[in-house]
């Protein structure tokens, strides 16, 4: 297994004798602020949509009369659809990212998928976050192993972080990782900063020096992220350009990764979810249930590139899930679990204003078992691609195991 | 002076030299470590209790839990409608949420849109609010039993079988099963036989839902007409065999994946073990056989074979056959030996527990008395050795201020933002075991955080009476002493006692001196091992 610590950032710490004060020579180290903690470099964010989002009406094809017969209630009408290239066009709610794909920082990658034929949401979504479809034992997250991997880099606490309660399986594993529910609520917790100084600096003084191995590292770890964090100080953040993030739950943590990628505490992935996809009944056309979610979605990504101004170049945001829906709807104006659904990728990097990936067409003949738009882009290839091309991935086998990522199957999405 | 009676009659059970035992520890120390690996760690006092009675004397005692009385946990548990639900009531919970579900979507088609912070219109109709109800309450019983049980041993077992043999409740109709599988599958065979917990797990809904093999037909199969079964989300009829239980049950529950079984034997499991399925929720969710979807086909697993014409009985002598392999008894073993003594498990306390599952025909009970009488549980190298899991923290930091846990879900949630969503683990292989997968530098950060809280009497879901635990004394050293004593076990480092030491200069307040010195002891370095 890969050394789980290779960050000792302060190393030179341990050798401070005792009845110093660790955390003031800490904060000496630390005296510039802000800007030139790490070196900004190339930054994944992942974006989990949980529940099967429905790729055909979120990227729309308009140009096929088999989408309109097989959808009579919930199709959108092409009068509609935000047209991309005469056959595909964006929802409606999804018109604040045309100007990304205008400016070629979104491509989408269409029939993307699992090899894994599962319609269960709880098998899906494991595969993709293990990636290692079919195997349910994969103990660790195909995110984590990119950064098991990729030494480098990991010298800092807020290397790989995922915004929730918990660490994610796609987190999950022996690199580093850190899970944050609320950037402003992170450390230790007291009435005051006196209060929280004090008992901040007595956990510090007490676990340097009375641990050991893995409980020591971490906890360093764990309070040099604090201090990295009280330097820039999350509660009073604005965002740049005029950005504005939709109230929910996917807009704040957007917002909280712009803030962390601008502060360059290090970030290198970054992982958040949006859950709510699951349209089984009543999901609506231009307007309804989908629409709704669809309009959060879109006002969150469109104000993170535009919070990120310059540093888009850095970013690439990514987004997956577990697989998409039926073809056809269902009995409750709705769509049933599916097959293949739509990615996408914006950022500078992105090979952008382009429906990338071979189109299976929804023709009966071309369908998943009869029913659901089949799989052209395995979900490795597409991951693979941004992993290797963008983050500079070297050993995408040990990330993907069991598959052997090939150059000539990656869907383009990022500029050579 | 004798100080452990048994130790000559443990000659007869050790198959190596009587004096690695805890005799080399003194009685303080092996009680300590009993208490940390046995039980949810020492409650104040306790470590003195047990010394006095003879470690291997409690030991013993906490291998017979049906002779140990409960009364404060029984008179805590009537506080829990959960326990007293019928697995029919539970099926009927589950219809009441399906129900509502399909209703409340079906009404929102006058809502134009949802708002985007109440994503899922489904999510606040009563009978979802109840299914959440009963998930909550489901994981605080398993919290509450933890830090107020006097039959420490079975829930920790409870515990390692429920890991073991994972189910997550975040597997749909799972949430209504899990109840249901912790309280009769699981719990009446923790300290039973093996074989008899494995074929339990096999049959119960739970597992059948959670790894599909309630989806699992012979290949062509159909049902009898009217008695066919509709899949979830609308599935179509199974077609053919689900190899997902077989393989787990080889890979997991039973051989190892080095226990030498091939991808020919997981499909033959699989086919084995067709046709054992669930009613529907309305008839109970109860394990049914269904001859009509059984391969009746000859097999082979693992060089025995099963003639062809078997019915559902095959299924039954596979999994004895499984738990009489030894390749399983060394992968259950090396696991019991992992959860009691070491991350990395010595091969002499695995050796010890298998003799002692071939000696007793896989009783529970006998190999792990073997394992806590043999020497690799008592080496001094295997005190303090384990990290805790974030309930295994909780739960002692609950004991060790004898906090009082009320029936709200808000500890078990505690426990969920610790790293340890109970019953949430998604993958089957449980939650892990080894520190690496627990020690992250957030997670330090969360425990020193409900440290604090637990100290100052504000955790969620607990009440805390430090006064009967350590009064407040304006001296520090006396304050130290007594947190060693009564809070800490004993296990105080000197260099905690000096950093606690200098950090109260400069609190006046005794109790608030007091409260302080608490949560760092409970936050700090010492309390995160065991």
């Amino acid at each position: 297994m890969v050394s789980r610590r290779v960050f000792v950032k302060s190393g030179g710490l341990a050798l401070v004798s005792f009845g110093l004060d660790p955390l003031f020579l800490a904060r000496a180290a630390f005296a510039s602020p802000a800007p030139g903690h790490a070196p900004s470099g190339p930054i994944l964010v992942c974006l989990f949509q949980r529940g099967a989002v429905d790729g055909l009406n979120m990227i729309v094809p308009h140009g096929d009369r088999i989408y309109y017969e097989e959808r009579p209630r919930i199709a959108v009408p092409a009068t509609d659809v935000i047209d991309l290239d005469g056959y595909f066009g964006l929802h409606p709610s999804l018109a604040p990212l045309k100007p990304l794909w205008d400016d070629k920082t979104l491509a989408v990658i269409h029939a993307a998928g699992s090899p894994d034929s599962s319609r269960s949401h709880f098998d899906a979504q494991d595969y993709m976050e293990t990636g290692t479809p079919g195997s349910k034992t994969t103990p660790d997250g195909w995110l984590n192993r990119y950064c098991q991997h990729d030494r480098e880099h990991a010298d800092t606490p807020f290397h790989a972080v995922a915004f929730g309660p918990e660490l994610p399986r796609i987190l999950a594993g022996s690199a580093p990782a850190l899970a944050i529910d609320d950037l402003q609520a992170f450390g230790l917790r007291a009435a005051g900063a006196g209060a929280r100084d004090k008992v901040t600096r007595a956990f510090e003084a007490l676990y340097q020096g009375g641990s050991t191995g893995l409980v020591a590292s971490s906890s360093q770890e764990g309070f040099e992220a604090v201090r990295m964090l009280s330097g820039i100080d999350p509660a009073s953040y604005t965002p740049a350009n005029g950005a504005s993030y939709p109230a929910g739950k996917l807009g704040r943590s957007l917002k909280e990764i712009a803030q962390l990628i601008k502060a360059d505490l290090g970030l290198r992935v970054a992982f958040a979810d949006v859950t709510g996809w699951d349209t089984h009944v009543n999901q609506g056309a231009s307007e309804g249930q989908l629409a709704a979610r669809l309009t959060d979605f879109a006002g969150s990504l469109a104000a993170f590139m535009r919070d990120l101004g310059d540093r888009r170049g850095d970013v690439v945001l990514l987004t997956m899930s577990e697989f998409g829906r039926t073809i056809r709807e269902n009995g409750s104006s709705g769509t049933d679990h599916g097959h293949a659904t739509a990615m996408l990728v914006l950022g500078g990097a992105v090979n952008g204003g382009k429906v990338l990936g071979r189109w299976p067409g929804l023709d009966p003949a071309q369908r998943f078992e009869g029913r659901d738009v089949a799989v052209t882009t395995d979900f490795r290839d597409l991951f693979g691609e941004v992993l290797a091309r963008h983050l500079g991935a070297a050993n995408l086998p040990a990330v993907f195991p069991g598959f052997a990522p090939d150059q000539a199957r990656f869907p383009g999405a990022i500029r050579a | 002076m004798k100080l452990f009676p048994l130790i000559g009659a443990l000659a007869l059970v050790a198959r190596t030299a009587p004096a690695q035992g805890p005799a080399t520890l003194t009685p303080r120390d092996s009680s300590l470590h009993a208490l940390n690996r046995l039980a949810y760690g020492p409650r104040p006092g306790e470590v003195e209790r047990v010394a006095g009675m003879g470690v291997l004397n409690w030991i013993d005692a906490q291998l017979q839990p049906d002779r140990i009385p409960d009364p404060v946990l029984a008179a805590k548990e009537r506080a829990f409608p959960l326990l007293r639900m019928s697995r029919q009531d539970l099926a009927d919970a589950y219809t009441a949420a399906q129900r509502a579900r399909r209703a409340r979507l079906a009404d929102s088609m006058s809502r134009t849109a949802a708002s985007p912070a109440d994503p899922d219109p489904a999510a606040m109709t009563p009978e979802v609010r109840q299914a959440r109800r009963l998930a909550g309450e489901l994981q605080e019983v398993a919290v509450v039993r933890a830090a107020l049980s006097e039959r420490q041993l079975e829930e920790v077992m409870v515990d390692f079988w429920t890991n073991h043999f994972n189910v997550s409740l975040t597997k749909g109709a799972d949430r209504f099963l899990l109840p249901d599988y912790v309280e009769h599958v699981i719990r009446p065979h923790a300290l039973g036989k093996f074989r008899d917990l494995l074929i339990a797990t096999a049959r119960s809904p739970a597992m059948m839902f959670y790894l599909d093999n309630w989806e699992s037909v012979a290949p062509g199969s159909e049902p009898p007409r009217g008695g066919g079964r509709r899949g979830a989300g609308g599935k179509a009829q199974p077609q053919g065999i689900n190899e997902n239980y077989a393989r787990e049950l080889l890979e997991l529950h039973t051989l190892g994946v080095d226990g030498g079984y091939t991808q020919e034997d997981v499909i033959n499991v699989a086919r084995i073990l067709t046709g054992w399925g669930i009613t529907p929720p309305r008839q109970g969710a109860d394990f049914a056989y269904r001859d009509w979807a059984h391969d009746r086909g000859a097999k082979v697993v693992m060089g025995v074979p099963y003639p062809a014409g078997g019915g559902e009985d095959e299924g039954r002598s596979l999994l004895s056959w499984l738990a009489s392999q030894h390749a399983t008894m060394h992968h259950v073993s090396r696991q019991l030996c992992a959860r009691f003594v070491a991350d990395d498990p010595p091969d002499g306390c695995v050796d010890d527990a298998v003799a002692a599952w071939e000696r007793s025909d896989g009783d529970i009970r006998e190999i792990l008395r073997a394992i806590f009488h043999g020497p690799d549980f008592w080496a001094p190298a295997n005190l303090n050795n384990k990290v805790k899991t974030p309930l295994e923290f909780l739960v002692s930091a609950v004991r060790a201020v004898s906090a009082d846990p009320d029936s709200t879900p808000r500890l078990a949630q505690v426990v969920a933002r610790l790293g340890e969503p109970l019953y949430q683990h998604v993958a089957p292989d449980g939650y892990p075991e080894r520190q690496d997968d627990w020690v992250t530098s957030g997670a330090l950060l969360a425990r020193m955080n409900a440290a604090v809280a637990i100290a100052a009497g504000r955790l969620p879901g607990v009440t805390v009476d430090l006064d009967s635990v350590v009064p407040p004394t304006p001296d520090p050293d006396t304050l130290l002493d007594r947190i060693n004593a009564r809070v800490l076990g004993g296990a105080m480092s000197a260099h905690t006692r000096s950093v606690i030491r200098d950090e109260l200069a400069d609190l006046r307040d005794p109790a608030a001196r007091r409260g302080f010195a608490v949560g760092l002891a409970l936050g700090g370095p010492d309390f995160q091992k065991q």
